[in-house]
């Protein structure tokens, strides 16, 4: 359990953008984790399969307590215009580069949990989790073009909370 | 729609650059202990208080055979209440006006699940049914979209 608590917190919290959320969800997953623990104890997969289903708790979580009728809006609502938003200013090559990594982790944890749900959720799975758009789409029932759109727009939100920390390079 | 191949969009690259290496949140010191004691709460709760994936087969199977019997009598009761009905009439445990109402009223119920078991086919049912989940789905849409166009909408203002 300790070689993979951190990960599993992490994933749990940065896709629920709460703490004491992400620790019930942890404890579940290991719950979850000992009940299956014969098949567990020797795969070489147990890492990608408590990540899996921390990843699914989360959404579930997400979908079941946290504004329901909200979020399934937020999630399936057409956009008032489906255009993706283009950038009105030159990119950094770098950000938070004089931070040290822990620094770093901080103001960007912060910067998630600003962003709203239909956003950041998309956006660590992309990210974070190194799901593909269309595995995006696929888990939270969106459509491909919806993915994309809710993406761009949580970099382009979190871009701007980043430089603002007075770090931009 | 921008068309853009996703890899080069600069900000994908910067955020990637970004995020992809920061190190893994501390998991708080009390979840380990939080985990443990869930287990050992779970593991001294009686069987029937677990899971049904936890009871023991013969336990599942009686479950499962009571719910079948249970199924059975919902639909023969009928006939048995109506025979009881009759058989305390008989002994004159019943007024004749009650007995002759809950009879009349027994009847009626058993003669329409009667009829609507052998005339209505079996196609039917199954529309009946897929009318009905498709009813659901309509209310649940016409709830939602009067949800967002009368409550989010307004307060939106994107």
């Amino acid at each position: 359990m300790r070689a993979y608590q951190d990960m599993v917190f992490s994933t749990a919290a940065r896709l629920t953008g709460n703490e004491s959320c992400a620790e019930d969800i942890a404890q579940d997953a290991f719950v979850k984790a000992y009940e299956n623990f014969s098949h567990l104890r020797s795969s070489p997969t147990a890492g990608g399969w408590l990540k899996t289903v921390t990843t699914n708790l989360a959404l579930n979580y997400l979908t079941r307590h946290r504004k329901r009728w909200r979020l399934l809006s937020e999630f399936n609502a057409p956009t008032e215009d489906d255009a993706q938003p283009e950038l009105q200013f030159p990119l950094p090559d770098t950000l938070l580069a004089d931070l040290d990594q822990e620094q770093r982790r901080s103001v960007i944890d912060q910067a998630l949990k600003r962003l709203p749900d239909h956003q950041r959720v998309p956006l660590v799975l992309y990210h974070f989790e190194e799901l593909s758009y269309e595995e995006i789409a696929a888990r939270l029932h969106v459509s491909l073009a919806k993915v994309k759109t809710d993406i761009r727009r949580a970099r382009m939100a979190l871009l701007p909370m980043l430089e603002s920390r007075g770090i931009a390079p | 729609m921008n068309e853009l191949p996703e890899k080069s969009d600069p900000l994908e690259q910067l955020l990637d650059r970004t995020l992809r290496p920061l190190p893994l949140r501390r998991a708080p010191p009390a979840l380990q202990s939080r985990v443990l004691e869930e287990l050992q709460r779970r593991a001294v709760l009686p069987w029937w208080r677990r899971s049904f994936a936890h009871w023991p087969s013969a336990a599942r199977a009686g479950f499962v055979l009571v719910c079948l019997v249970l199924v059975g009598v919902v639909f023969l009761g009928g006939g048995w209440a109506a025979a009881a009905v009759q058989s305390l009439h008989a002994s004159g445990a019943l007024s004749p006006s009650s007995a002759r109402q809950a009879l009349a009223i027994m009847t009626v119920a058993a003669e329409l699940a009667t009829l609507f078991a052998r005339a209505v086919p079996s196609a039917w049912i199954y529309a009946g049914l897929g009318a009905g989940a498709v009813l659901y789905a309509a209310l649940f849409g016409l709830g939602a979209a009067a949800y967002r166009t009368l409550y989010l909408s307004p307060a939106k203002g994107r």
